[in-house]
């Protein structure tokens, strides 16, 4: 459960810290709404480069958010990542958060 | 952060979220174009299987699709199927040519593959089934058929493409319906729903393309 995580990192106004940056964040996006998403489509999806894109789901692996499969189609390496149940619940803790400070500072 | 920083943040994420399951360059001429081959075709089958009947004082769309000697079916189903690969390749071609003008490249990815496999699964099983009633003689529904399983493809697919898709679906599912209850009229059903609701529908979703862009 993310809430009791040591991993999360929940600020003060209910945004998540882990989803600061719009990579991570455009990451999540895209694995919320696919089973998976291999390397390369993220990549394209997300105008990230390699070492970038590598770095960001590596964070989001040790935080638990998603997971990562490697196997090989025929010869080639490929990295699928999927979104975890407790990155799903942070994600869409983190967007309700982002709506209701929408919400809040335009009434 | 900001208000307009959420707002752009939240814009963000759906847009990526839409990119990512969704193929949505799907180009609205070809979808006229493809309305435009089935008028033509309807009014060649309409030539080719009317005003032989010995009911010629009837309207000749009345006794159309009584498809009764061997070689007009096998003619008509050329026909039907020569229009379905010129269709087919028009549809993939322009949206390719459009996607390639949105997105400066095409890729093969999960979101065309997914609207495939959801379009054909229900659009092949109709096909076949199509088939096995002309070869079993069963003709005077078939048009129905086709507007069904037609149907049913597009809203299955319009989950994976763009949601405006189903109402193209659900109105040629009507048509087809409707079809079912009425008798010997079939050409007149499938010029509707193939060939003009194509065109309304193509020039709808190429304005409201338009108007969003």
């Amino acid at each position: 459960m993310p809430s009791n995580s040591p991993h999360t990192l929940p600020s003060l106004d209910g945004l998540n810290k882990a989803f600061e940056s719009k990579a991570r964040l455009g990451i999540m996006s895209v694995l919320m709404v696919n089973e998976s998403a291999d390397f390369a489509t993220l990549k394209q999806l997300l105008a990230l480069t390699d070492g970038n894109l590598a770095s960001h789901t590596r964070a989001l692996e040790e935080l638990g958010y998603i997971q990562c499969e490697k196997r090989f189609i025929g010869r080639k390496p490929n990295t699928s990542f999927s979104v975890t149940q407790a990155g799903s619940q942070a994600f869409k803790a983190h967007l309700k958060a982002l709506e209701q400070f929408v919400a809040h500072a335009s009434s | 952060m900001n208000n307009n920083d959420a707002i752009d943040t939240l814009r963000e994420i759906k847009d990526l979220m839409q990119k990512s399951s969704r193929f949505q360059t799907i180009s609205g001429i070809s979808i006229i174009i493809i309305g435009i081959y089935a008028s033509i075709v309807s009014f060649g089958a309409w030539l080719l299987l009317g005003n032989h009947e010995p009911y010629s004082w009837l309207p000749s769309w009345a006794t159309d699709f009584a498809l009764n000697t061997p070689g007009r079916t096998w003619a008509a189903i050329l026909c039907a199927l020569v229009l379905l690969v010129l269709s087919f390749g028009t549809v993939c071609l322009m949206s390719y040519f459009k996607t390639k003008r949105v997105n400066q490249r095409f890729v093969f990815d999960q979101t065309v593959r997914r609207s495939l496999w959801a379009f054909f699964v229900p659009a092949a099983t109709g096909g076949l089934l199509c088939l096995a009633m002309l070869q079993q003689g069963h003709y005077g529904i078939t048009s129905s058929f086709m507007l069904v399983f037609y149907g049913l493809a597009l809203i299955n697919s319009a989950h994976h493409t763009t949601s405006r898709l189903a109402l193209l679906g659900y109105v040629e599912l009507l048509l087809g319906i409707v079809d079912c209850f009425v008798v010997n009229q079939g050409l007149l059903f499938w010029f509707l729903g193939f060939g003009l609701w194509h065109i309304i529908f193509g020039i709808f979703f190429t304005l409201s393309n338009r108007r969003q862009s």
